[in-house]
């Protein structure tokens, strides 16, 4: 068999169990979405920034509750032994996880970065906000498949839970340095979208770095031959 | 609810929300109060056609949410969450996807047609003139447009997975046990937040945003039309105040239009403002509940010319208003009676709608997305996927 053949119907299983087991969360993170949304629709200047810090709360909370129920909690409740019961390999697990993962936190991501930047575009808001706001989504994207890769790998919950937290704290730093940056702090207020080499080079390293993460571990999946 | 039961009374009501729909659209155009914003208003209008299409305004589309309620809650008794979720992306998401900008660039094109060409302008139509001497026009933020139904269809949809997701288990059953008379007490307490931040009357919420006083105000009736799909007693039971409900929703709607008559402009967040936010929930709530009753009462039978209606209502509805503003558009100039005008523009849009239903809808594949099948007697009937 090769190591890159894949259990479709049990992979399926497998995600149907995440989203089952999730699924009360996520309806609360839509909800909160939603609610984010309704905020930015309100046009007023205290509604903006308060829908915007509830949509960056939804975004990093469903990344986190991602990774953290869908691989460490099931690793400290000894689930994953029972899964190694079923005619699970390694890559079975890994691509289920994966899938299970990028369902739950892509939807709501992209969901959410669309409806953030159409506010931007479709309101009086200037839009050089536009790539301000793409850089943020795409530092919590980067952030995210960090934190999933390293919650794959490393079996710890005090290297994950820090992995998570920190990349995720990170944010305020790097919207802090984003600021500092002449040629993309001074076009945020701009009525134009203004793609300037730094902001284009920030992006390509954040989706690249990200997908490039994910691709590494899946990878060194393929090589394990145990789970563990 | 029988699995085999035929809900004919939700198809005619269907069918005959669809045509009031037609009907305030085409009202708009000869109606004093919607001079200054609706592109088509004619030179030739009346107080008169104010009075039934405000009072139309205040229960026309929370029936239709009453209705899209109802049948989401049946597709969710018969489907699943997720098969009624699969079922509306493909009658609901995609068919607004798709209409959304053909309906705006058809719109846009002929009302630009007719900045140039009317002799007799409205003032929307004049100040697009005007704007139009001075250079290009201004973009406009997109909106959804009267499609803005299909928008909170969706976003409705998904909160019914969020609320089965989260919600306590029973809440239905409570909400049915409440007795009616406290139902037509409350609910009016429960939207009135909802319209109090409105002007008066109450405007489409076309932003592609969504607002949350269009989810309170219209979520409400939604959410009643599945309480009286899981539990349908409740409509019987009030079906014996249908005999108060219809004459005192007229006494309400008169003093809504004496205050608005005596005050003028009323301030929004003023007590006057407030009073007649009260009299708008109410009244919606009120005849909401006795189109109900009485579709309950009255048209639970099979009729051809209904049923054929219901079934075309989803594409007339998405195609109704771009004909219909084509054709005041080229009213405006005609010497005609306001009646005349009225009458020709609801039966030439309703005709017209009608011959592209059958030519454009039931011979090709969009009879999947919008139309329907002659053959079919589900009990979900012809409205069972997607009453807009």
């Amino acid at each position: 068999m090769n190591r890159f053949d894949i259990n479709v119907p049990l992979v399926k299983l497998l995600v149907a169990k995440d989203w089952q087991l999730f699924e009360k969360q996520l309806a609360l993170y839509v909800a909160g979405g939603i609610v984010a949304l309704c905020l930015l629709g309100m046009a007023q200047r205290w509604s903006f920034y308060v829908g915007s810090l509830v949509l960056i709360i939804v975004l990093v909370s469903t990344a986190c509750f991602a990774i953290s129920n869908s691989l460490i909690v099931e690793r400290k409740e000894r689930t994953l032994a029972f899964v190694m019961s079923l005619p699970v390999t390694p890559m079975d697990f890994h691509v289920a996880k994966l899938i299970g993962n990028l369902v739950t936190f892509g939807v709501p991501f992209l969901i959410i970065a669309g409806g953030a930047i159409a506010v931007v575009l479709l309101t009086p808001l200037p839009d050089g906000l536009v790539v301000y706001g793409l850089l943020i989504f795409g530092y919590i994207f980067l952030a995210y498949c960090v934190s999933l890769s390293i919650a794959t790998v490393v079996e710890s919950e005090g290297w994950n839970t820090f992995a998570m937290i920190s990349s995720m704290v990170l944010i305020n730093p790097f919207m802090m340095v984003l600021g500092q940056i002449p040629s993309i702090a001074d076009n945020i207020s701009r009525d134009a979208v203004v793609w300037t080499t730094p902001a284009v080079a920030i992006l390509a390293v954040q989706v690249v770095v990200g997908i490039g993460v994910l691709a590494y571990t899946t990878i060194a999946h393929c090589r394990k031959p145990t789970f563990y | 609810m029988q699995s085999n039961q035929r809900l004919h009374s939700m198809d005619n009501l269907r069918a005959l929300a669809m045509l009031a729909g037609v009907f305030f659209h085409a009202a708009l155009a000869y109606s004093p109060i919607a001079q200054a914003f609706f592109p088509t208003a004619d030179r030739s209008n009346s107080a008169w056609v104010d009075l039934p299409i405000w009072f139309l305004h205040l229960f026309r589309m929370p029936l239709f949410f009453v209705v899209a309620g109802f049948f989401t809650a049946l597709q969710v008794q018969r489907k699943g969450i997720g098969g009624m979720l699969r079922s509306r992306w493909v009658r609901v998401g995609i068919p607004f996807l798709l209409f959304l900008p053909i309906v705006h660039m058809a719109i846009s094109a002929d009302t630009l047609h007719a900045a140039r060409t009317v002799a007799h302008p409205s003032p929307l139509l004049g100040f697009i003139r005007d704007l139009l001497a001075m250079g290009p026009l201004p973009s406009m933020p997109p909106g959804t447009g009267h499609l803005w139904f299909l928008y909170y269809l969706l976003l409705f949809c998904v909160l019914t997975w969020v609320a089965r997701a989260l919600g306590p288990g029973g809440l239905m059953a409570r909400l049915a046990a409440v007795p009616p008379l406290w139902l037509l007490v409350g609910m009016p307490l429960i939207v009135l937040p909802s319209l109090a931040a409105m002007p008066v009357p109450h405007p489409a919420p076309e932003s592609l945003l969504p607002q949350f006083w269009a989810i309170g105000y219209f979520g409400a009736f939604f959410l009643l039309g599945a309480v009286i799909q899981q539990h349908p007693l409740l409509i019987e039971r009030m079906q014996r105040h249908v005999v108060w409900l219809l004459p005192a929703s007229l006494v309400l709607y008169a003093t809504f239009v004496w205050i608005l008559d005596g005050s003028g402009r009323v301030a929004t967040l003023s007590a006057g403002h407030l009073f007649l936010a009260f009299l708008e929930a109410t009244i919606s709530v009120w005849m909401t509940v006795a189109c109900v009753a009485l579709g309950r009462m009255l048209l639970e039978r099979s009729n051809r010319v209904m049923r054929y209606l219901a079934g075309a209502s989803y594409w007339i509805y998405l195609a109704h208003l771009p004909v219909l503003l084509a054709i005041q558009y080229r009213l405006m100039d005609l010497p005609w009676h306001w009646s005349a005008k009225l009458a020709l523009s609801i039966v030439a849009t309703l005709a017209l709608c009608v011959l592209a239903f059958e030519l454009l809808v039931q011979r090709t594949v969009l009879r999947r997305l919008v139309g329907t099948s002659r053959h079919d007697n589900s009990p979900e009937g012809l409205v069972g996927f997607a009453p807009p």
